[in-house]
C-alpha cells in the first residue's frame, strides 16, 4: 500500500511540473539577444519591449543585452546546441551567409516587401542584408565607417595638423614620438582593432577591389599579392618606429584602454568605427565636444582608391531564427525596435540608423562628416573578419596579430590566409 | 515452516542487488546523460566533416584525426600544456606543502595567515583573470610604475610570447597553493600526535620527523594531489582564455583553448570535436598510467 502511494505521489510531482511548464506556453513568448550593452543604448530595446507589450499584452518578450565579443562566442555555442533566441544578429556577410544556405534563419522577403517596409532602409544596407535574391537580415543599428578619431584641442595646442596622406601621417606620428605621445591607440587582443589598420592600408594601396578579388579568388586575385604584402610591411614598419601603444597585442578592446589613452592625451589618434562617438558619450561626455575626425589618409603613388571606406551600412543585422515559433510576432517586435521612437533615440546617443532620410536628423558634427565620408565612397567594403567564412576570418585575425607582434612576415601571414581561403572556397 | 538457508541468502543477495541497482540509477542516468553520450557523441562528430550548424553531417572518416596527427599547433598547444603540468607540480607542490606543514606545526596562532593564504582559492578564475589582465596592463597596470621606478620601461608581460606562458603560470600558482595547502593541512592533522610524541622521545630530529615519518604517512594524500594537479593542468582552460585567448600567436594556446578555438570560433565543429577527443585519450592514458604506476610503488613500500 505505502508502495502505491509513494508511487502515485512521484507521479503527480511529475506532472504537476509538466503542467506549470505548459500554462507557462499559453502565452506567446519571444526572446532577443543584442550588443548594444551601454547603458544608453539598450534603453532602444527595453522600451521597445515595454512598449510592444503593452499593445499586445499576450506576448512576453524577453531582451537580452551581452558584450559583444562574448556574444560571438555565445551564439555559436546556441547555435550548435539547438538553442536560439527568436531574434539574433550578425554582421551580414559570410556568417549571414553560412546561416542562409543552411536553414538556420528564415527569408524576410515577404515581411520586407509588406506595405514597401524595406523601402524605410537605405539601399546599401538592404543589399547587405541580402543574399541570393533575398532579405535575411535587416540593418538595424548604425551607419559605420572605420576612421581615425583625435583630440581637436590637442592637435591645435602642438600644431598638428590633419594628415591627408600616409607620408603626412607618418610624418605627424613621428611629431607624435617627439613629444611623447604614442600616435596611435590600439587595444589588439581583440584583433578586429588592428585589423581596421590592415584593411585601409590594403584599399589605399590596391584599391577595393583587390581584397574582392582575392577573398572570391576571381580575376587572378590572391592575398599573396603586393596590396597585402605592401600593408603588412606599413604595419611592421610602424610597430617598429613605436608607433602604437605600449602593450597593445595584450589590450582588449572591452576594457576601454584604447579610449583612454586617446582621453588622456596619452596617444594622438584612435582608428575605430563611428560607434566610438556614442561610447564616448556613454563613458566620457566630456570629450566629445573636442573629438574630431578624419578620413584614413591616401596613398600617393598608387592604384588605391583614396576614397574607399570600410565598414557596414547597418552594422548589426537582425535575423529571425528558424526555430522562432511565432515569426509574424518576432518581425512585429523588430519593427518596434526600428520605429520612429527607436530610431530617434538612436540619433540622440550618436549613430547613423541605416534609413532613409538619416542626414535630415543628424545634427553632429562629427556624425555629418562619418555620413560625408561614406556617402562620397564608391561604396562600404565590410569588415573582413565579417565579410570571410568564420574559419578565414580567424585565420585573417590570428596571422594579422602574429604581423603586429612582428613574429611572422607579411609574406607568411598572406600564405597562411590564402591557403585558409583556398580550402574553405573548395568546401 | 523453515526455509532453506541457502535459499534465503541467495534472496537477500538478490534484495540488496536490486536496492543497490534502484540507488545507483539517478547517479548512472545523470553519468549516462551528461559523460558517456557526450564522449561517444564527440567521437561520432569528430567522423565527419560539420560546422556545426548545417542540419546533416558529412561522413568523413578518419580524415579529422589524419589533420590532428600531423597538426603543429595542437602538439603546441600539448607542450603548453605539459609546460603547465611540471611547473605546477614543481611550485605548488612543495610551497603548499611548507605552508601547511607551517600552520600545522603552529596551530591556532596562525589561523589568520589560514584564512588570507586561503583567499585566491575562494576567488572564481575569471575574476581572477580579469583582475591580473588589469593588473599586468603595461600602460595602466602596476608593473610598469614599478619598473619606471627603478629605471626600467614598459613592460607587457602578457604580450610577449616570451613571457606570457610563464606570466599566466604564475598567476595559475597562486590561485591553486592554497588548495593543495589545505589539502595537504587535513593529511597532516590526521597524523596522530602521538607518533610525534614517540618519535621525538626516540631522539628524532624535527627533519628526521618530517622526512622519514609524515612524508611517508601523507604518501597517499601527495600522490592524489599529484593526480589531481597534472589532469587539472592538462585540461586546463579559463584563466587562460580570460587572459589570453591563447595568444599571443599562440604562445599560450592549451589543447582545451585550440579545441575551443576551432569549435566555436572558426566554426569547425568536427575538428573542434577531434581535438576533444584526442585530449580524452591522451588525459585518460595519463591519469591511468599515474595510478597504476604510483598504486603500485605505495604497495611496494
Amino acid at each position: 500500500m505505502k508502495k502505491v502511494l509513494a508511487v502515485l505521489l512521484t507521479v503527480t510531482m511529475v506532472l504537476g511540473l509538466l503542467g506549470s511548464v505548459a500554462m507557462a506556453e499559453d502565452k506567446i513568448k519571444i526572446t532577443m539577444w543584442h550588443i548594444q550593452d551601454d547603458d544608453n543604448a539598450k534603453v532602444i530595446y527595453t522600451d521597445a519591449a515595454a512598449r510592444f507589450m503593452a499593445d499586445y499584452p499576450n506576448v512576453e518578450v524577453e531582451v537580452v543585452d551581452m558584450q559583444n565579443d562574448i556574444y560571438k562566442d555565445k551564439i555559436a555555442i546556441a547555435m550548435a546546441a539547438g538553442e536560439l533566441p527568436d531574434i539574433f544578429l550578425s554582421w551580414s556577410g559570410g556568417p549571414m551567409i553560412e546561416y542562409a544556405t543552411n536553414g538556420i534563419i528564415l527569408d524576410l522577403t515577404a515581411y520586407m516587401e509588406e506595405d514597401n517596409y524595406k523601402d524605410k532602409f537605405l539601399d546599401a544596407g538592404i543589399a547587405q542584408g541580402t543574399y541570393d535574391g533575398k532579405i535575411w537580415g535587416i540593418p538595424g543599428e548604425n551607419v559605420s565607417a572605420a576612421l581615425f578619431f583625435y583630440d581637436k584641442d590637442f592637435f591645435a595646442a602642438n600644431g598638428f595638423e590633419v594628415p591627408t596622406t600616409i607620408a603626412e601621417l607618418e610624418t605627424l606620428a613621428d611629431a607624435c614620438l617627439a613629444i611623447g605621445v604614442y600616435p596611435f591607440a590600439l587595444a589588439n587582443l581583440t584583433k578586429w582593432t588592428g585589423s581596421m589598420y590592415y584593411m585601409y592600408l590594403v584599399a589605399r594601396i590596391g584599391g577595393g577591389s583587390a581584397f574582392d578579388k582575392a577573398a572570391n579568388q576571381i580575376d587572378g586575385g590572391t592575398f599573396e599579392s603586393e596590396p597585402f604584402e605592401m600593408a603588412g610591411e606599413y604595419i611592421q614598419k610602424w610597430v617598429k618606429a613605436g608607433y602604437f601603444n605600449d602593450g597593445f597585442n595584450s589590450a582588449n578592446e572591452d576594457d576601454d584602454i584604447a579610449r583612454w589613452l586617446l582621453y588622456n592625451n596619452q596617444a594622438a589618434m584612435y582608428l575605430m568605427g563611428n560607434w566610438a562617438i556614442n561610447t564616448t558619450a556613454d563613458i566620457n561626455p566630456d570629450f566629445l565636444d573636442k573629438m574630431g575626425v578624419f578620413a584614413f589618409p591616401a596613398y600617393e603613388g598608387g592604384t588605391g582608391d583614396p576614397d574607399a571606406v570600410v565598414g557596414t551600412v547597418g552594422d548589426n543585422f537582425y535575423h529571425i531564427a528558424a526555430s522562432c515559433e511565432n515569426p509574424d510576432m518576432a518581425f512585429k517586435f523588430l519593427q518596434y525596435t526600428l520605429d520612429d521612437t527607436a530610431i530617434a533615440t538612436r540619433v540622440a546617443i550618436g549613430k547613423i540608423p541605416p534609413v532613409k532620410g538619416v542626414e535630415n536628423m543628424i545634427t553632429d558634427e562629427n556624425l555629418k562628416q562619418v555620413l560625408d565620408v561614406v556617402s562620397a565612397s564608391s561604396g562600404v567594403q565590410l569588415w573582413y573578419d565579417q565579410y570571410l567564412p568564420s574559419s578565414v576570418a580567424q585565420v585573417h585575425l590570428e596571422t594579422l596579430q602574429a604581423m603586429f607582434g612582428l613574429a611572422m612576415t607579411p609574406a607568411e601571414a598572406d600564405a597562411l590566409l590564402q591557403e585558409a581561403n583556398t580550402e574553405a572556397l573548395s568546401e | 515452516m523453515i526455509q532453506n538457508p541457502s535459499l534465503l541468502g541467495r534472496r537477500k543477495k538478490r534484495e540488496i542487488a536490486r536496492t543497490a541497482l534502484l540507488f545507483s540509477l539517478p547517479a548512472l542516468f545523470f553519468i549516462v546523460v551528461f559523460i558517456f553520450y557526450p564522449i561517444v557523441n564527440s567521437f561520432w562528430i569528430s567522423l565527419h566533416s560539420w560546422k556545426g550548424i548545417e542540419p546533416t553531417m558529412k561522413w568523413a572518416g578518419l580524415a579529422n584525426w589524419a589533420k590532428l596527427i600531423k597538426d603543429k599547433s595542437f602538439f603546441n598547444a600539448l607542450k603548453n600544456n605539459l609546460k603547465i603540468v611540471i611547473l605546477s607540480l614543481l611550485i605548488q607542490m612543495p610551497i603548499g606543502m611548507a605552508l601547511a606543514t607551517l600552520l600545522d606545526a603552529t596551530g591556532k596562532k596562525m589561523n589568520a595567515f589560514k584564512i588570507a593564504w586561503f583567499l585566491p582559492y575562494l576567488m572564481s578564475s575569471v575574476a581572477i583573470g580579469y583582475l591580473f589582465r588589469y593588473a599586468f596592463d603595461p600602460i595602466f597596470g602596476i608593473i610598469t610604475p614599478i619598473s619606471k621606478l627603478f629605471g626600467g620601461g614598459a613592460v607587457d608581460l602578457l604580450g610577449s610570447s616570451t613571457n606570457a606562458l610563464y606570466t599566466v603560470i604564475s598567476v595559475i600558482c597562486w590561485q591553486y597553493t592554497p588548495f593543495y595547502m589545505v589539502y595537504y593541512l587535513a593529511g597532516l592533522s590526521s597524523i596522530p600526535t602521538d607518533l610525534y610524541e614517540a618519535a621525538i622521545i626516540d631522539g628524532a630530529k624535527r627533519r628526521q620527523y618530517f622526512f622519514r615519518i609524515v612524508i611517508p604517512l601523507l604518501f597517499p594524500t601527495i600522490r592524489n594531489a599529484c593526480i589531481l594537479s597534472i589532469v587539472g593542468s592538462l585540461k586546463y582552460f579559463d584563466l587562460i582564455f580570460v587572459m589570453t585567448e591563447g595568444g599571443p600567436f599562440g604562445s599560450t594556446e592549451l589543447m582545451a583553448t585550440y579545441m575551443y578555438k576551432n569549435a566555436f570560433q572558426s566554426m569547425k565543429m568536427s575538428y573542434g570535436s577531434t581535438i576533444a577527443m584526442g585530449m580524452f585519450f591522451i588525459i585518460t592514458t595519463v591519469s591511468i598510467l599515474l595510478l597504476f604506476v604510483l598504486t603500485r610503488k605505495e604497495k611496494d613500500a
